[in-house]
């Protein structure tokens, strides 16, 4: 135990204030992609009160979308459009697919069992996802694909970095990338709209409305099915989003990737307290932080029981999570 | 009317399942006949293969697969008895499945020979059911050597005469990097993360204390999750004046992302892969180095093999190819006669004799029957069998150094 | 009246349909239980007695050994028994209890590991197992009672995650950490603990198949009758009531943070119980059998056959068991799997009412087959129709098939094309009413045909698992209650 403790002293010396900066900024911008998937379960949660297990697939569907658009396109090595039009039609591809995927899910597996005990969803959904991941995988043979967006918009075959990854400043001496600065602020631009979304618009209001008491927003002539359709339409356009970005940051995509994505953001969006879109967001960069710093300071061994047990404590001693209500009950 | 129909769906339905189960080996045959039954060499005879096929291990295992399913198209179109395949998904590592398909292959009479499993802890879970099915066990990708080698403190974890591979083991792997680590590149600062899974830390563990015990060597140690993606904080953790960062891993694309990443953190380190990341194709980083078995690129087979499959080639999935030609040179053997049983398929395995040419491997294959050198033992390759590093040149091209 | 309910899990009222009173309520819901085949079962099987049932199950398991080859046997008869026997343990939890404890299958492995431990060379102690059995339950018992402990103020939801926190970090700590212990790492990392000892009773070891069966089949009738005997005490009308309403319990001051701690432990017992069990009959152990993916499994069944009904879990393991290990690929009659699969369809069809609706879009698919291949022969290369049919079983029926369906030759994105065709032709489907839906079913049906030889036969692993998935999609949707539940469990 000890031994542990004097290598994560000697870790944080070693590192200095350089590596803390890069461990944030690493932290910083995987928590966004947990935290956009994070929103989408917690949307839905706070809708359907339904943990959507298949939402970590969406977002592995989304990043598959993107990546046929992207190299359909040409890229990474000698794409046929410039860099900015590129990404964006490969985020539209990503985005609506991913949403049009979410909307049939939700048609086909939840629907039917709007009311039923809250537990049947749950398998429903963990079928969906098993479907999910097995098809990718029937279709891709299991292989990893690469986006490889190292060169892109440099020169190919040099080892150079492209565009994405030139450096937009630095602190301490550690470099930010292009990537990763669009990563962060496309993330926190999507928040935003999902915010103002939520609160300032008609649809908006219908969302909170139904998340509130179903029955009750029916009456007053809200169309339910439509505002659920919507919010997974929504939700699953985040994840398809996040998946693209995974892609053009890390450049992975594979059958699998959306299981271990799934449940980090699951567990973003319990932390940050679910059913609540701040506390997802809140909830997704912690986690990146503390995994981050973990995997920084304690290394591969133990870095994991670390994570855990550092989340395990926060619920403990704080049980609705981050922004989660207090239960209030009548009788 | 439909609750007639369906309820005569579903008996009809149990019944052909019931049918089946009964019908299929002829009887309820206990695995002890299936093991000592002789059956007529048909036109067709059956391999069974047992490869994770689902699950976060379906990359590799279907690597495997692939490779197998070639060298059944390649072996039928050049001979008269046909070969077939049975697969097995073990879901490594979930080992209770791996056990569950052992049973299966080993109460499947057809079965005469057996490729796999992938895993060696699924090989040593599973190769006590193999024996009393009277299976061989020929394995492309078990590398442990504890498996055919026993040493102080670790006994010998297969039964003599049950267990062989068609690669070399970790011992021998980790023997060539460290001597061409030390020898060649002549580098001392070596960082090694391995994949937490039993292959990597096998080799990870074998290069350290080789390296270790050279004096002048600093040698430290990380382990990174297979499933990871994003090595970013692993890679801040890597000191900038790092030498040389060996990463015997199982999955060729991650090593790639691992050496993009490494790079656009500005770090210079040369990058060694193992035989896990030999895949023309998938992992080009330019100037670094891997070790595999000796392939020989201008094979017809292997251009085959990657016209078949986008361009892209590899070598994790070779030995099972290897494995498949053991197992049915072995079969053709026993079948001259017009009979044959798993027991003298058996036999003629013990006596597997390839050509360099024949086995894709780089050189001929035979099998060990005593403990050679310091880290084989019986069921391991004799010797020419051992590793050779190569090099990645501009537009990731492998060319072999050593 | 509906209750202010932001935090997760505490139940909300019925959804009382509004405007019809009681009777009509009360009657629809009837009607649902009436209809289907599956209620037909579930019925058959509550009309008779628990203990008629009990003995009914052990006759028929008893009989398997003899006309079951040694794989089925393990595959088909002891895997259903351990699933089933763990499932048990769970059902205490979420079916009795209605606490969402997805941590479960880490008390599974603790008491493998606990086993192993105690009976292997790597400590060097080799315990009886009338020993280690016990001691393998009580170390799960009491890390079970550390949890529930801990998380006895968590509600719904939260005690849900950490429940899996706990799990997640369970297997990093056997596979990754693996803490050096006297000399040795105490799990085995990735390689686990192996060469465990069997079973041993009174000196008669357990290694065959047979006897590990029989064996498991008394473990688990002991352990159903307790926990039926359990269900039918104070204890489970407690359970009950904590279930229904956690607030009303506590109001008639019932302990329940006790009794939640209760239900974790016994649930924690009976998972350390199986994993000692599973860990003599592999005797081996490794942190991959105890992963998320096991965890699924175990609730699939539980859910299944319905929440807090010990028959329930019995079928629910029956069903999901035995459908996965015969899709799968290592169970062999590739042929009949073939059949099955076309049969099913075949039947879904003709249950379309009325019945000429089915008749027509069953000759409509063939005609339209045989046009299409035509159509393509004609028009395409002749690779695009030279393919041949998998694992058909004889060569007549292959060709036959492959005169049928267009099995192109090499031409890998048509796989990929085809099934995503294929999803949005179902998924259109459903949009579709009346003659239209009819029309639009004729090449959809060839259309699966065609993903079938190309893409799922030939990937048989891949197809289970598909399959598998789109199974427990229908059975939820078609019965959400589970096969035997009656109770509307909320999560507490």
């Amino acid at each position: 135990m000890h031994l542990l403790l004097y290598n994560i002293v000697d870790s944080i010396r070693s590192l200095g204030w350089a590596g803390a900066f890069e461990l944030l900024r690493n932290g910083i911008v995987l928590g966004s992609l947990y935290a956009l998937i994070a929103l989408g379960y917690t949307m839905v949660y706070g809708i359907l009160k339904l943990l959507n297990f298949a939402h970590g697939d969406i977002y592995m569907v989304g990043a598959f979308l993107g990546y046929g658009v992207f190299t359909r396109l040409g890229a990474p090595l000698s794409p046929s459009l410039s860099l900015v039009p590129l990404l964006i039609l490969t985020f539209l591809a990503a985005m609506l697919g991913a949403g049009g995927l979410g909307v049939a899910v939700e048609r086909f597996a939840y629907r039917p069992l709007r009311n039923a005990p809250r537990i049947a969803p749950l398998i429903s959904a963990l079928g969906v996802a098993f479907f999910l991941e097995n098809s990718v995988l029937l279709l891709t043979n299991g292989n990893h694909y690469n986006y490889d967006t190292f060169e892109l918009g440099g020169n190919p075959n040099t080892g150079l970095p492209g565009t994405l990854f030139h450096r937009v400043f630095s602190v301490a001496g550690r470099p930010v990338t292009v990537v990763q600065v669009l990563v962060v602020s496309t993330g926190l631009a999507l928040m935003l709209a999902l915010t103002l979304l939520v609160s300032r618009t008609r649809l908006g209001k219908a969302m909170r409305a139904t998340a509130f008491d179903r029955e009750a927003a029916s009456m007053m002539g809200i169309d339910t099915d439509r505002v659920i359709t919507s919010t997974f339409f929504i939700a699953s356009m985040l994840a398809g989003a996040a998946g693209v970005m995974f892609g053009l940051y890390v450049g992975e995509t594979y059958y699998f990737m959306g299981f271990l994505a799934g449940l980090k953001a699951f567990t973003a969006a319990v932390v940050g307290g679910i059913g609540s879109i701040p506390g997802a967001m809140v909830g997704g960069l912690l986690i990146g932080v503390v995994e981050s710093f973990a995997i920084g300071y304690v290394g591969g061994q133990w870095s994991d029981i670390v994570i855990f047990g550092i989340l395990i404590l926060f619920m403990l001693l704080r049980p609705r999570g981050l922004f989660g209500s207090r239960a209030i009950q009548k009788v | 009317m439909k609750k007639v129909l369906v309820a005569a769906a579903l008996a009809a339905a149990s019944s052909i399942l019931v049918a089946t189960a009964w019908g299929s080996d002829k009887a309820p045959a206990k695995v002890s006949s299936a093991a000592a039954a002789t059956i007529k060499c048909g036109k067709t005879q059956t391999i069974a293969i047992a490869a994770p096929l689902t699950g976060d291990a379906a990359s590799l295992g279907l690597q495997q697969l692939r490779w197998a399913q070639f060298f059944a198209a390649h072996w039928n179109k050049a001979h008269k008895m046909k070969v077939r395949l049975v697969q097995g998904d073990t879901q490594l590592p979930n080992t209770a499945q791996a056990l569950s398909v052992a049973h299966q292959f080993a109460s499947n009479s057809k079965i005469l020979a057996l490729i796999g499993p992938a895993g060696s802890q699924e090989v040593q879970d599973t190769v006590n059911v193999y024996k009393h099915a009277g299976l061989d066990v020929v394995s492309g990708s078990a590398t442990r050597v504890a498996l055919t080698r026993g040493k102080t403190g670790t006994p010998r974890e297969t039964p003599l005469g049950w267990f062989y591979r068609t690669v070399p083991n970790d011992d021998q792997q980790g023997a060539r990097v460290s001597a061409w680590i030390s020898n060649n590149l002549k580098k001392k600062r070596i960082y090694i993360i391995d994949d937490e899974e039993a292959y990597s830390q096998g080799l990870a563990d074998q290069v350290q204390t080789l390296l270790n015990a050279k004096p002048g060597f600093h040698v430290s140690r990380d382990h990174v999750s297979q499933s990871v993606s994003d090595f970013s904080s692993v890679i801040t953790r890597i000191p900038s004046n790092t030498q040389v960062v060996y990463i015997p891993w199982q999955l060729a694309p991650k090593a790639q992302l691992f050496f993009t990443q490494l790079r656009a953190a500005g770090k210079s380190a040369i990058v060694f892969g193992s035989d896990g990341t030999f895949a023309p194709g998938t992992f080009n980083a330019v100037g670094s180095y891997v070790s595999a078995f000796p392939v020989d690129f201008t094979s017809a087979a292997l251009k085959a093999y990657a016209n078949q499959h986008g361009g892209k080639s590899e070598a994790f999935g070779l030995p099972s190819y290897t494995a498949g030609l053991v197992n049915a040179t072995a079969i053709a053997k026993a079948c001259k006669d017009g009979t044959a049983s798993r027991a003298e398929v058996r036999k003629y395995i013990r006596k597997t004799n390839l050509s360099k040419a024949a086995s894709l491997l780089g050189f001929p294959v035979r099998f060990l029957g005593k403990n050679a050198g310091a880290s084989q033992g019986p069921g391991d390759m004799a010797a020419p069998a051992d590793f050779a590093i190569f090099h990645i040149e501009s537009g990731g091209k492998y060319v072999r150094v050593g | 009246m509906t209750e202010f309910s932001e935090t997760p899990g505490i139940p909300e009222a019925p959804e009382a349909r509004i405007g019809v009173d009681t009777w009509v309520a009360e009657a629809e819901e009837r009607r649902a239980r009436a209809g289907g085949p599956l209620a037909l079962l579930a019925r058959g099987v509550e009309a008779m007695p628990p203990a008629v049932r009990m003995l009914v199950f052990l006759a028929v398991a008893s009989t398997l050994p003899f006309w079951l080859n040694e794989g089925d046997l393990f595959s088909y008869g002891l895997f259903t028994l351990l699933y089933a026997t763990l499932a048990l343990g769970l059902n205490v939890v979420v079916g009795f209890a209605g606490l969402l404890d997805l941590g479960y299958v880490a008390f599974y492995g603790i008491g493998a590991y606990t086993y192993a431990l105690l009976s292997s060379n790597h400590y060097g102690i080799h315990w009886p197992a009338l020993a280690t059995l016990p001691i393998a339950m009580a170390a799960a018992g009491l890390v079970g009672l550390a949890l529930g402990f801990s998380a006895r103020r968590l509600l719904g939801d939260y005690l849900a995650i950490v429940t899996l926190f706990f799990l997640q970090a369970f297997v990093a700590f056997s596979n990754t950490a693996n803490p050096t212990v006297a000399g040795k790492g105490l799990t085995g990392g990735p390689n686990g603990i192996a060469n465990l000892d069997p079973l041993k009773f009174f000196g008669y070891e357990l290694t065959s198949t047979e006897q590990q069966y029989f064996f498991l089949l008394i473990v688990f009738a002991l352990a159903a009758t307790a926990l039926f005997f359990a269900n039918q005490s104070r204890t489970g009308r407690a359970w009950r009531a904590l279930r229904e309403d956690p607030l009303a319990a506590e109001a008639m001051s019932m302990p329940v943070n006790r009794l939640k701690i209760l239900a974790f432990v016994i649930g924690a017992a009976t998972a350390g119980l199986c994993g000692a069990i599973f860990a003599a009959i592999e005797q081996a152990t490794v942190a991959g059998n105890f992963t998320v993916a096991v965890l699924i499994t175990i609730y699939a069944i539980v859910i299944l056959g319905g929440l807090g009904s010990i028959a329930g879990v019995v079928l629910g393991a029956i069903v999901i068991n035995v459908s996965f290990q015969f899709l799968a690929p290592q169970s062999g009659h590739p042929e009949v799997k073939r059949w099955l699969f076309y049969g099913t369809l075949v039947l879904l069809v003709a249950l379309m009412k009325p019945w000429y609706r089915g008749a027509v879009v069953l000759l409509g698919t063939v005609a339209f087959g045989f046009a299409a291949h035509a159509f393509v022969a004609a028009i395409a290369p002749a690779s695009w129709t030279s393919g041949t049919a998998v694992d058909a079983g004889s060569a007549s029926t292959a060709k036959a098939i492959a005169d049928w369906v267009i099995i192109p030759e090499g031409h890998s994105s048509f796989n990929t094309y085809a099934y995503i065709a294929l999803v949005a032709a179902i998924v259109a489907l459903r949009s579709l009413k009346g003659w239209w839906r009819t029309a639009g079913l004729i090449p959809t049906l060839y259309l699966t045909a065609v993903v079938w030889e190309n893409v799922l036969a030939p990937n048989p692993a891949v197809t289970a698992l598909i399959l598998f998935g789109a199974m427990l999609i229908a059975l939820m949707t078609v019965r959400p209650q589970g096969l035997l539940g009656t109770a509307r469990v909320e999560i507490v």
